[in-house]
Protein backbone atom coordinates (compact mmCIF):
# COMPACT_ATOMS: atom_id res chain seq x y z
CA UNK A 1 0.00 0.00 0.00
CA UNK A 2 3.04 2.09 0.57
CA UNK A 3 2.86 2.63 -3.42
CA UNK A 4 0.02 4.86 -3.32
CA UNK A 5 1.12 7.64 -5.81
CA UNK A 6 -2.33 10.06 -5.89
CA UNK A 7 -2.27 13.02 -3.37
CA UNK A 8 -2.66 12.22 0.10
CA UNK A 9 -5.46 14.69 2.35
CA UNK A 10 -3.43 17.27 3.70
CA UNK A 11 -4.53 17.13 7.11
CA UNK A 12 -4.88 19.21 10.18
CA UNK A 13 -4.63 18.47 13.91
CA UNK A 14 -8.42 19.66 13.87
CA UNK A 15 -9.06 17.22 11.12
CA UNK A 16 -7.48 14.22 12.34
CA UNK A 17 -10.65 12.60 14.28
CA UNK A 18 -11.74 12.33 10.81
CA UNK A 19 -9.09 10.23 9.43
CA UNK A 20 -8.71 8.41 12.30
CA UNK A 21 -13.03 7.56 12.08
CA UNK A 22 -12.76 6.42 8.09
CA UNK A 23 -9.48 4.37 9.39
CA UNK A 24 -12.24 2.61 11.66
CA UNK A 25 -15.03 2.53 8.63
CA UNK A 26 -16.81 5.22 10.37
CA UNK A 27 -17.93 8.64 8.66
CA UNK A 28 -17.66 11.50 11.79
CA UNK A 29 -18.90 14.99 11.41
CA UNK A 30 -17.71 17.46 13.61
CA UNK A 31 -20.01 18.84 16.05
CA UNK A 32 -20.42 22.17 17.58
CA UNK A 33 -21.60 21.52 21.66
CA UNK A 34 -22.18 24.85 22.59
CA UNK A 35 -24.08 25.87 19.27
CA UNK A 36 -25.57 22.23 17.79
CA UNK A 37 -24.21 22.98 14.16
CA UNK A 38 -22.65 20.08 12.24
CA UNK A 39 -19.37 21.11 11.09
CA UNK A 40 -17.51 20.58 7.66
CA UNK A 41 -14.75 20.70 6.50
CA UNK A 42 -13.59 20.33 10.13
CA UNK A 43 -12.15 23.58 12.15
CA UNK A 44 -10.40 24.31 14.77
CA UNK A 45 -13.18 27.18 16.04
CA UNK A 46 -17.21 26.85 15.49
CA UNK A 47 -17.50 29.06 11.91
CA UNK A 48 -20.55 29.98 14.00
CA UNK A 49 -19.82 30.73 17.26
CA UNK A 50 -16.52 30.57 17.61
CA UNK A 51 -16.18 28.07 20.15
CA UNK A 52 -13.45 25.34 20.67
CA UNK A 53 -15.76 22.99 22.49
CA UNK A 54 -16.05 20.75 19.69
CA UNK A 55 -17.03 17.03 19.08
CA UNK A 56 -17.75 14.38 16.62
CA UNK A 57 -21.13 12.69 15.63
CA UNK A 58 -21.36 9.20 13.64
CA UNK A 59 -22.92 9.77 10.43
CA UNK A 60 -25.61 7.71 8.51
CA UNK A 61 -23.30 7.01 5.92
CA UNK A 62 -26.47 7.41 3.44
CA UNK A 63 -26.18 10.59 1.00
CA UNK A 64 -28.05 12.18 -1.64
CA UNK A 65 -26.23 13.12 -4.91
CA UNK A 66 -26.38 17.20 -5.54
CA UNK A 67 -25.00 17.08 -8.57
CA UNK A 68 -21.92 15.02 -10.68
CA UNK A 69 -19.58 15.38 -13.33
CA UNK A 70 -17.47 12.57 -15.23
CA UNK A 71 -14.31 13.60 -16.05
CA UNK A 72 -12.40 11.92 -19.13
CA UNK A 73 -9.56 13.82 -19.52
CA UNK A 74 -7.34 17.14 -18.12
CA UNK A 75 -6.15 15.53 -15.02
CA UNK A 76 -2.73 15.42 -13.14
CA UNK A 77 -0.68 11.96 -14.95
CA UNK A 78 -1.21 10.34 -11.53
CA UNK A 79 -4.81 10.12 -11.79
CA UNK A 80 -5.03 9.12 -15.53
CA UNK A 81 -5.03 4.91 -14.96
CA UNK A 82 -8.62 6.11 -12.87
CA UNK A 83 -10.40 7.62 -15.82
CA UNK A 84 -13.45 8.06 -16.00
CA UNK A 85 -13.73 9.37 -12.17
CA UNK A 86 -17.18 10.24 -11.38
CA UNK A 87 -16.79 13.60 -8.96
CA UNK A 88 -19.70 14.42 -7.05
CA UNK A 89 -20.95 16.46 -4.51
CA UNK A 90 -23.30 14.56 -1.89
CA UNK A 91 -25.72 15.97 0.45
CA UNK A 92 -25.60 13.97 3.96
CA UNK A 93 -28.77 13.95 6.12
CA UNK A 94 -26.29 15.03 9.07
CA UNK A 95 -26.84 18.66 6.58
CA UNK A 96 -23.33 18.64 5.25
CA UNK A 97 -22.16 18.53 1.71
CA UNK A 98 -19.22 16.36 0.51
CA UNK A 99 -16.71 16.44 -2.43
CA UNK A 100 -16.46 12.75 -3.38
CA UNK A 101 -15.73 10.04 -5.91
CA UNK A 102 -19.20 7.57 -7.11
CA UNK A 103 -17.51 3.83 -7.49
CA UNK A 104 -19.00 0.93 -8.10
CA UNK A 105 -21.53 2.67 -10.77
CA UNK A 106 -20.97 3.20 -15.10
CA UNK A 107 -20.55 6.72 -15.38
CA UNK A 108 -24.34 6.59 -17.39
CA UNK A 109 -26.40 4.92 -14.22
CA UNK A 110 -25.32 8.39 -12.05
CA UNK A 111 -28.28 11.03 -11.68
CA UNK A 112 -28.64 13.56 -9.61
CA UNK A 113 -30.71 12.88 -6.66
CA UNK A 114 -29.75 9.53 -6.31
CA UNK A 115 -29.19 7.30 -3.42
CA UNK A 116 -25.69 6.52 -2.40
CA UNK A 117 -23.88 5.39 0.59
CA UNK A 118 -20.52 5.41 2.07
CA UNK A 119 -17.64 2.92 1.14
CA UNK A 120 -14.26 2.87 2.43
CA UNK A 121 -10.85 2.50 0.72
CA UNK A 122 -7.96 2.52 2.76
CA UNK A 123 -4.85 3.87 0.25
CA UNK A 124 -2.48 3.84 2.49
CA UNK A 125 -1.61 2.18 6.27
CA UNK A 126 -2.50 6.11 7.95
CA UNK A 127 -5.74 7.27 5.32
CA UNK A 128 -8.87 5.35 4.45
CA UNK A 129 -10.42 7.57 1.83
CA UNK A 130 -14.53 7.42 1.92
CA UNK A 131 -16.06 6.93 -1.52
CA UNK A 132 -19.62 6.87 -2.14
CA UNK A 133 -21.51 4.03 -4.12
CA UNK A 134 -25.49 3.82 -5.09
CA UNK A 135 -27.39 2.35 -2.61
CA UNK A 136 -28.60 -0.79 -4.33
CA UNK A 137 -32.42 -1.30 -5.13
CA UNK A 138 -32.66 -4.76 -5.31
CA UNK B 1 -21.95 67.41 -2.51
CA UNK B 2 -19.41 66.82 -5.28
CA UNK B 3 -18.77 63.64 -6.47
CA UNK B 4 -15.40 62.17 -6.89
CA UNK B 5 -13.70 59.25 -8.31
CA UNK B 6 -11.59 56.96 -10.25
CA UNK B 7 -11.25 57.37 -13.74
CA UNK B 8 -8.94 55.39 -16.59
CA UNK B 9 -7.22 57.13 -18.87
CA UNK B 10 -4.63 55.07 -20.34
CA UNK B 11 -4.10 51.69 -21.92
CA UNK B 12 -1.97 49.02 -23.59
CA UNK B 13 -2.37 45.63 -23.83
CA UNK B 14 0.06 42.64 -25.69
CA UNK B 15 -2.30 40.42 -28.22
CA UNK B 16 -3.61 37.32 -25.85
CA UNK B 17 -0.95 34.02 -27.74
CA UNK B 18 1.05 31.36 -26.83
CA UNK B 19 4.48 32.15 -27.35
CA UNK B 20 7.33 31.56 -25.26
CA UNK B 21 9.83 33.63 -26.70
CA UNK B 22 7.67 36.91 -25.02
CA UNK B 23 9.28 37.38 -22.16
CA UNK B 24 7.48 38.07 -19.01
CA UNK B 25 9.04 41.34 -19.18
CA UNK B 26 8.72 42.11 -22.59
CA UNK B 27 5.34 42.45 -21.94
CA UNK B 28 5.02 44.33 -18.58
CA UNK B 29 7.69 46.80 -20.11
CA UNK B 30 5.73 47.19 -23.11
CA UNK B 31 1.97 47.28 -21.39
CA UNK B 32 3.62 49.95 -18.83
CA UNK B 33 5.09 51.96 -21.76
CA UNK B 34 2.12 51.81 -23.75
CA UNK B 35 -0.21 52.83 -21.25
CA UNK B 36 1.68 56.06 -20.25
CA UNK B 37 2.37 57.02 -23.64
CA UNK B 38 -1.17 56.52 -24.26
CA UNK B 39 -2.19 58.69 -21.50
CA UNK B 40 0.03 60.89 -22.78
CA UNK B 41 1.79 61.96 -19.94
CA UNK B 42 5.58 62.28 -18.63
CA UNK B 43 6.58 58.84 -16.81
CA UNK B 44 7.38 60.88 -13.65
CA UNK B 45 4.25 61.51 -13.23
CA UNK B 46 3.23 58.45 -12.09
CA UNK B 47 3.28 58.33 -8.58
CA UNK B 48 2.32 54.67 -7.61
CA UNK B 49 2.87 51.25 -9.36
CA UNK B 50 -0.16 49.02 -8.01
CA UNK B 51 0.34 45.69 -9.85
CA UNK B 52 -1.74 42.58 -10.61
CA UNK B 53 -0.12 39.70 -9.02
CA UNK B 54 1.00 36.86 -11.11
CA UNK B 55 -0.13 34.20 -8.68
CA UNK B 56 1.35 30.94 -11.42
CA UNK B 57 4.51 33.07 -11.36
CA UNK B 58 6.62 33.49 -8.00
CA UNK B 59 9.32 34.91 -9.51
CA UNK B 60 8.02 37.71 -11.54
CA UNK B 61 5.42 38.09 -7.82
CA UNK B 62 8.83 38.75 -6.33
CA UNK B 63 9.62 41.29 -9.16
CA UNK B 64 6.74 43.06 -8.98
CA UNK B 65 5.97 42.99 -5.00
CA UNK B 66 9.41 44.18 -4.33
CA UNK B 67 9.76 47.74 -6.38
CA UNK B 68 11.67 46.46 -9.73
CA UNK B 69 9.13 47.75 -11.93
CA UNK B 70 9.80 51.58 -11.08
CA UNK B 71 13.34 51.10 -11.01
CA UNK B 72 13.49 49.20 -14.20
CA UNK B 73 11.43 52.26 -15.66
CA UNK B 74 12.71 54.69 -13.76
CA UNK B 75 9.54 56.18 -12.72
CA UNK B 76 11.54 58.74 -10.65
CA UNK B 77 7.69 60.14 -9.30
CA UNK B 78 7.16 56.86 -7.71
CA UNK B 79 6.00 57.12 -4.11
CA UNK B 80 4.32 53.83 -3.58
CA UNK B 81 4.21 49.98 -4.92
CA UNK B 82 1.53 47.44 -4.22
CA UNK B 83 0.98 43.86 -5.32
CA UNK B 84 -2.92 42.61 -5.09
CA UNK B 85 -3.69 39.27 -5.74
CA UNK B 86 -7.24 38.04 -5.75
CA UNK B 87 -6.88 35.44 -8.33
CA UNK B 88 -8.63 36.26 -11.34
CA UNK B 89 -10.18 39.34 -9.55
CA UNK B 90 -6.93 41.08 -8.55
CA UNK B 91 -7.19 44.29 -11.18
CA UNK B 92 -10.61 44.47 -9.52
CA UNK B 93 -8.68 45.12 -6.38
CA UNK B 94 -5.49 46.94 -7.60
CA UNK B 95 -8.48 49.75 -8.92
CA UNK B 96 -9.79 49.99 -5.63
CA UNK B 97 -6.29 50.47 -4.01
CA UNK B 98 -5.68 52.95 -6.78
CA UNK B 99 -8.77 55.05 -5.88
CA UNK B 100 -7.77 54.99 -2.49
CA UNK B 101 -4.10 56.72 -3.75
CA UNK B 102 -6.28 59.02 -5.83
CA UNK B 103 -8.67 60.05 -2.83
CA UNK B 104 -5.92 60.94 -0.76
CA UNK B 105 -4.83 63.88 -3.33
CA UNK B 106 -1.28 62.74 -2.81
CA UNK B 107 -1.04 60.79 -5.97
CA UNK B 108 -2.19 62.14 -9.46
CA UNK B 109 -1.65 58.74 -11.21
CA UNK B 110 -1.42 55.16 -10.69
CA UNK B 111 0.07 52.73 -12.88
CA UNK B 112 -1.78 49.09 -12.85
CA UNK B 113 0.05 46.54 -14.88
CA UNK B 114 -0.39 42.82 -15.71
CA UNK B 115 1.92 40.23 -17.28
CA UNK B 116 1.75 36.32 -17.36
CA UNK B 117 3.68 33.62 -19.70
CA UNK B 118 2.37 29.79 -19.33
CA UNK B 119 3.28 28.75 -22.26
CA UNK B 120 7.20 28.38 -21.01
CA UNK B 121 5.08 25.74 -17.85
CA UNK B 122 4.59 22.65 -18.40
CA UNK B 123 0.89 21.14 -18.80
CA UNK B 124 0.62 19.31 -15.82
CA UNK B 125 2.54 22.07 -13.79
CA UNK B 126 -0.47 24.27 -14.78
CA UNK B 127 -3.21 21.24 -14.25
CA UNK B 128 -2.07 21.00 -10.58
CA UNK B 129 -1.95 24.91 -10.02
CA UNK B 130 -5.39 25.52 -11.08
CA UNK B 131 -6.48 21.97 -8.79
CA UNK B 132 -4.67 23.17 -5.81
CA UNK B 133 -4.78 26.71 -5.58
CA UNK B 134 -8.56 27.45 -5.70
CA UNK B 135 -9.89 24.07 -4.21
CA UNK B 136 -9.70 22.12 -1.29
CA UNK B 137 -6.28 20.18 -0.53
CA UNK B 138 -8.09 17.76 2.16
CA UNK B 139 -11.43 17.39 0.75
CA UNK B 140 -11.31 17.97 -2.77
CA UNK B 141 -8.29 17.78 -4.61
CA UNK B 142 -7.39 13.60 -3.34
CA UNK B 143 -10.53 12.71 -5.64
CA UNK B 144 -9.25 13.83 -9.03
CA UNK B 145 -10.65 16.87 -9.16
CA UNK B 146 -9.39 19.40 -11.35
CA UNK B 147 -10.91 23.08 -12.21
CA UNK B 148 -12.78 21.92 -15.33
CA UNK B 149 -14.32 19.22 -13.43
CA UNK B 150 -15.18 21.58 -10.12
CA UNK B 151 -16.74 23.85 -13.23
CA UNK B 152 -18.50 20.50 -14.57
CA UNK B 153 -20.23 19.70 -11.47
CA UNK B 154 -22.01 23.40 -11.03
CA UNK B 155 -22.46 23.06 -14.91
CA UNK B 156 -24.14 19.90 -14.16
CA UNK B 157 -26.40 20.87 -11.75
CA UNK B 158 -27.21 24.52 -13.48
CA UNK B 159 -28.82 22.16 -16.39
CA UNK B 160 -30.82 20.69 -13.99
CA UNK B 161 -32.52 23.30 -12.23
CA UNK B 162 -33.18 25.44 -15.07
CA UNK B 163 -33.98 22.90 -18.03
CA UNK B 164 -31.08 25.14 -20.27
CA UNK B 165 -29.66 22.13 -22.56
CA UNK B 166 -26.42 21.08 -23.81
CA UNK B 167 -26.96 22.52 -27.28
CA UNK B 168 -27.90 26.13 -25.39
CA UNK B 169 -24.76 26.32 -23.06
CA UNK B 170 -22.77 25.27 -25.95
CA UNK B 171 -24.33 28.66 -28.11
CA UNK B 172 -22.33 30.29 -25.64
CA UNK B 173 -19.10 29.83 -26.85
CA UNK B 174 -20.18 29.86 -30.30
CA UNK B 175 -21.03 33.58 -29.34
CA UNK B 176 -18.09 34.42 -27.02
CA UNK B 177 -15.70 32.80 -29.74
CA UNK B 178 -17.90 34.98 -32.41
CA UNK B 179 -16.52 38.04 -30.15
CA UNK B 180 -13.28 36.88 -30.28
CA UNK B 181 -12.95 36.24 -34.38
CA UNK B 182 -13.47 39.87 -34.40
CA UNK B 183 -10.77 40.41 -31.92
CA UNK B 184 -7.43 41.25 -33.04
CA UNK B 185 -6.14 40.62 -29.31
CA UNK B 186 -7.74 37.00 -28.85
CA UNK B 187 -5.97 33.76 -29.52
CA UNK B 188 -8.58 33.10 -31.45
CA UNK B 189 -8.78 36.50 -34.19
CA UNK B 190 -10.11 35.35 -37.37
CA UNK B 191 -11.36 31.61 -35.87
CA UNK B 192 -15.11 31.28 -35.04
CA UNK B 193 -16.81 27.97 -34.51
CA UNK B 194 -19.91 26.13 -35.12
CA UNK B 195 -22.68 24.62 -31.72
CA UNK B 196 -21.60 21.32 -33.84
CA UNK B 197 -17.69 22.15 -33.43
CA UNK B 198 -18.61 22.99 -29.68
CA UNK B 199 -20.83 19.45 -29.35
CA UNK B 200 -18.55 17.62 -31.20
CA UNK B 201 -15.50 18.78 -29.46
CA UNK B 202 -13.86 15.94 -26.42
CA UNK B 203 -15.84 15.27 -23.52
CA UNK B 204 -13.61 16.78 -20.77
CA UNK B 205 -15.75 16.93 -17.68
CA UNK B 206 -19.49 16.32 -18.06
CA UNK B 207 -21.10 18.29 -19.33
CA UNK B 208 -18.36 20.76 -20.22
CA UNK B 209 -16.44 20.13 -23.49
CA UNK B 210 -13.36 20.73 -24.98
CA UNK B 211 -14.14 24.19 -26.54
CA UNK B 212 -15.91 25.46 -23.15
CA UNK B 213 -12.87 25.06 -21.53
CA UNK B 214 -9.91 27.55 -20.97
CA UNK B 215 -6.82 27.48 -23.28
CA UNK B 216 -4.18 28.71 -20.96
CA UNK B 217 -2.36 31.46 -22.44
CA UNK B 218 -0.05 34.00 -22.50
CA UNK B 219 -0.79 38.26 -22.32
CA UNK B 220 -0.22 41.46 -20.23
CA UNK B 221 -2.18 45.01 -19.96
CA UNK B 222 -1.97 48.40 -18.22
CA UNK B 223 -3.99 51.12 -16.94
CA UNK B 224 -3.13 54.99 -15.76
CA UNK B 225 -6.00 55.77 -13.84
CA UNK B 226 -6.39 59.38 -12.18
CA UNK B 227 -9.23 61.58 -10.62
CA UNK B 228 -12.51 62.48 -12.35
CA UNK B 229 -10.96 66.20 -12.41
CA UNK B 230 -7.86 65.68 -13.57
CA UNK B 231 -9.60 63.34 -16.18
CA UNK B 232 -11.72 66.06 -17.41
CA UNK B 233 -8.03 67.06 -19.61
CA UNK B 234 -7.77 64.05 -21.10
CA UNK B 235 -11.29 64.42 -23.31
CA UNK B 236 -12.66 61.07 -24.96
CA UNK B 237 -9.83 59.17 -23.43
CA UNK B 238 -10.75 59.10 -19.85
CA UNK B 239 -13.26 56.43 -19.00
CA UNK B 240 -14.99 56.78 -15.25
CA UNK B 241 -15.50 54.34 -12.98
CA UNK B 242 -19.42 55.11 -11.80
CA UNK B 243 -19.77 52.29 -9.02
CA UNK B 244 -18.79 49.01 -7.40
CA UNK B 245 -20.38 46.50 -5.74
CA UNK B 246 -18.62 42.58 -4.30
CA UNK B 247 -19.82 39.88 -2.90
CA UNK B 248 -17.60 36.93 -1.38
CA UNK B 249 -19.25 33.68 -1.03
CA UNK B 250 -16.86 31.18 -0.23
CA UNK B 251 -13.54 29.84 -1.46
CA UNK B 252 -14.05 25.95 -1.98
CA UNK B 253 -16.98 25.35 -4.13
CA UNK B 254 -18.80 22.69 -2.49
CA UNK B 255 -19.29 24.41 0.31
CA UNK B 256 -21.40 27.77 -1.91
CA UNK B 257 -24.74 27.56 -0.77
CA UNK B 258 -25.01 30.38 -3.91
CA UNK B 259 -23.97 27.76 -5.80
CA UNK B 260 -24.40 29.64 -9.28
CA UNK B 261 -23.27 32.84 -7.56
CA UNK B 262 -27.02 34.14 -8.87
CA UNK B 263 -27.54 36.23 -5.75
CA UNK B 264 -24.20 37.55 -5.48
CA UNK B 265 -24.35 38.92 -9.22
CA UNK B 266 -27.91 40.30 -7.98
CA UNK B 267 -26.35 42.20 -4.93
CA UNK B 268 -23.46 43.58 -6.67
CA UNK B 269 -24.46 44.40 -9.14
CA UNK B 270 -27.81 46.10 -7.45
CA UNK B 271 -24.65 48.08 -5.10
CA UNK B 272 -23.03 48.99 -8.21
CA UNK B 273 -25.60 49.99 -10.22
CA UNK B 274 -27.14 52.23 -7.16
CA UNK B 275 -23.87 54.16 -6.60
CA UNK B 276 -23.53 55.15 -10.44
CA UNK B 277 -27.48 55.84 -9.85
CA UNK B 278 -28.27 54.04 -12.59
CA UNK B 279 -30.23 50.46 -13.63
CA UNK B 280 -29.48 47.71 -15.15
CA UNK B 281 -31.53 48.48 -18.33
CA UNK B 282 -29.05 52.22 -18.95
CA UNK B 283 -26.34 49.04 -19.21
CA UNK B 284 -25.38 49.57 -23.09
CA UNK B 285 -22.82 46.49 -22.52
CA UNK B 286 -22.15 43.65 -19.69
CA UNK B 287 -19.15 42.33 -19.66
CA UNK B 288 -18.96 38.74 -17.45
CA UNK B 289 -15.91 37.37 -16.41
CA UNK B 290 -16.87 33.71 -15.03
CA UNK B 291 -14.66 31.87 -17.32
CA UNK B 292 -16.91 29.22 -17.91
CA UNK B 293 -20.43 29.17 -20.27
CA UNK B 294 -23.01 28.94 -17.08
CA UNK B 295 -21.74 31.83 -15.76
CA UNK B 296 -22.50 33.75 -18.80
CA UNK B 297 -25.95 32.75 -18.05
CA UNK B 298 -26.27 33.15 -14.57
CA UNK B 299 -24.99 36.78 -14.37
CA UNK B 300 -27.60 37.88 -16.45
CA UNK B 301 -30.44 36.42 -14.41
CA UNK B 302 -28.66 38.01 -11.19
CA UNK B 303 -28.14 41.47 -13.28
CA UNK B 304 -31.99 40.87 -13.86
CA UNK B 305 -31.69 41.16 -17.28
CA UNK B 306 -33.65 37.91 -17.39
CA UNK B 307 -36.08 35.59 -15.69
CA UNK B 308 -33.44 33.05 -13.16
CA UNK B 309 -33.02 29.82 -15.35
CA UNK B 310 -33.73 31.78 -18.74
CA UNK B 311 -29.78 33.07 -18.92
CA UNK B 312 -28.91 30.47 -21.59
CA UNK B 313 -32.17 31.20 -23.97
CA UNK B 314 -30.64 35.15 -24.46
CA UNK B 315 -27.70 33.03 -25.29
CA UNK B 316 -29.13 30.37 -27.54
CA UNK B 317 -31.41 32.90 -29.31
CA UNK B 318 -28.25 34.67 -30.71
CA UNK B 319 -29.12 37.99 -28.43
CA UNK B 320 -25.57 38.12 -26.26
CA UNK B 321 -23.58 37.83 -29.14
CA UNK B 322 -22.25 40.18 -32.47
CA UNK B 323 -25.24 41.98 -34.00
CA UNK B 324 -27.43 41.06 -30.67
CA UNK B 325 -29.71 43.42 -28.84
CA UNK B 326 -27.89 42.66 -25.35
CA UNK B 327 -24.61 42.91 -26.16
CA UNK B 328 -22.69 40.65 -23.81
CA UNK B 329 -19.02 40.21 -23.16
CA UNK B 330 -17.25 41.41 -25.86
CA UNK B 331 -14.11 40.37 -24.63
CA UNK B 332 -14.66 36.57 -25.33
CA UNK B 333 -13.93 35.63 -21.76
CA UNK B 334 -11.20 33.22 -21.30
CA UNK B 335 -13.30 31.11 -23.68
CA UNK B 336 -13.18 32.98 -26.33
CA UNK B 337 -9.67 35.00 -25.59
CA UNK B 338 -7.46 32.74 -24.09
CA UNK B 339 -6.88 32.83 -20.60
CA UNK B 340 -3.89 34.60 -19.26
CA UNK B 341 -3.93 33.91 -15.32
CA UNK B 342 -5.21 36.60 -13.32
CA UNK B 343 -4.81 39.21 -15.96
CA UNK B 344 -7.99 37.95 -17.27
CA UNK B 345 -9.92 40.76 -15.16
CA UNK B 346 -7.51 43.03 -16.90
CA UNK B 347 -8.25 42.44 -20.16
CA UNK B 348 -12.13 42.20 -19.60
CA UNK B 349 -11.35 45.89 -18.27
CA UNK B 350 -9.33 46.99 -21.13
CA UNK B 351 -12.29 45.94 -23.01
CA UNK B 352 -14.79 47.45 -21.58
CA UNK B 353 -12.65 50.85 -21.79
CA UNK B 354 -12.38 50.36 -25.58
CA UNK B 355 -16.21 49.96 -25.82
CA UNK B 356 -16.58 53.44 -24.02
CA UNK B 357 -14.21 55.03 -26.00
CA UNK B 358 -15.51 53.73 -29.37
CA UNK B 359 -12.31 51.67 -29.97
CA UNK B 360 -13.29 48.44 -30.07
CA UNK B 361 -13.37 47.98 -34.08
CA UNK B 362 -15.20 45.27 -35.63
CA UNK B 363 -16.96 44.52 -31.87
CA UNK B 364 -17.58 48.13 -31.23
CA UNK B 365 -20.87 48.21 -29.55
CA UNK B 366 -22.96 51.44 -31.20
CA UNK B 367 -23.46 54.29 -28.90
CA UNK B 368 -21.75 52.53 -25.87
CA UNK B 369 -22.53 54.92 -22.71
CA UNK B 370 -22.47 52.85 -20.24
CA UNK B 371 -21.19 49.26 -18.96
CA UNK B 372 -21.34 47.02 -16.13
CA UNK B 373 -18.52 44.50 -15.63
CA UNK B 374 -17.97 41.49 -13.12
CA UNK B 375 -14.58 39.70 -12.74
CA UNK B 376 -14.11 36.75 -9.78
CA UNK B 377 -11.66 35.49 -8.54
CA UNK B 378 -10.42 31.89 -7.00
CA UNK B 379 -12.99 29.61 -7.94
CA UNK B 380 -15.46 32.35 -8.20
CA UNK B 381 -15.23 32.93 -4.21
CA UNK B 382 -16.46 36.54 -4.98
CA UNK B 383 -18.72 38.80 -7.85
CA UNK B 384 -17.27 41.95 -7.93
CA UNK B 385 -19.42 44.47 -9.95
CA UNK B 386 -18.21 47.85 -12.18
CA UNK B 387 -20.36 49.86 -13.89
CA UNK B 388 -18.03 52.53 -15.74
CA UNK B 389 -19.26 55.44 -18.38
CA UNK B 390 -18.37 57.93 -20.85
CA UNK B 391 -18.99 60.86 -18.25
CA UNK B 392 -18.54 61.54 -14.56
CA UNK B 393 -22.17 61.55 -13.01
Amino acid sequence: MSEYKKPLPEIQPYSQPFWDGTRENKLLVQHCNACDTNIFYPRRDCPECWSQDLGWIEASGRAIVYTYSVTYEGVEEKFVEDLPIILAWIDLPEGIRMHTNLVECEPEDVRIGMEVEVVYRPVTEEITLPFFRPVSTS
Amino acid sequence: MTKSGLAVVGIAEVPTRRDPERTRWDILLDVCMGAINDAGIDKNLIGAVISNNPMAQPSMQNDMSLGKIPEVMGLKGCRDIAICNAGGASTTNCLRLAEQHIASGQVDFVLIPHTTVQSDMPPQDLINFFATAPLDKQFEYPYGVSFNGSMGLITQRYMYETGATEEELASVTVALRAWGALDPLSIFYGKTVTLEDVMNSRMISTPLKAKECNLLADGGGAMVVTSWEKAKAFGDKAVYKLGHGTRFMSATPMLREDVFHRQSYRESSQDALAQAGLSIHDMDLRQIYGAYPYTQCSALEGYGVCEDGQGAKLWAEGRCGPGGDLPCTTMGDATGRGHTGSGVSMAFYLDTIRQLRGEAGERQVKNCEHAILTTSGGSVMNTCTTVFGRAPR
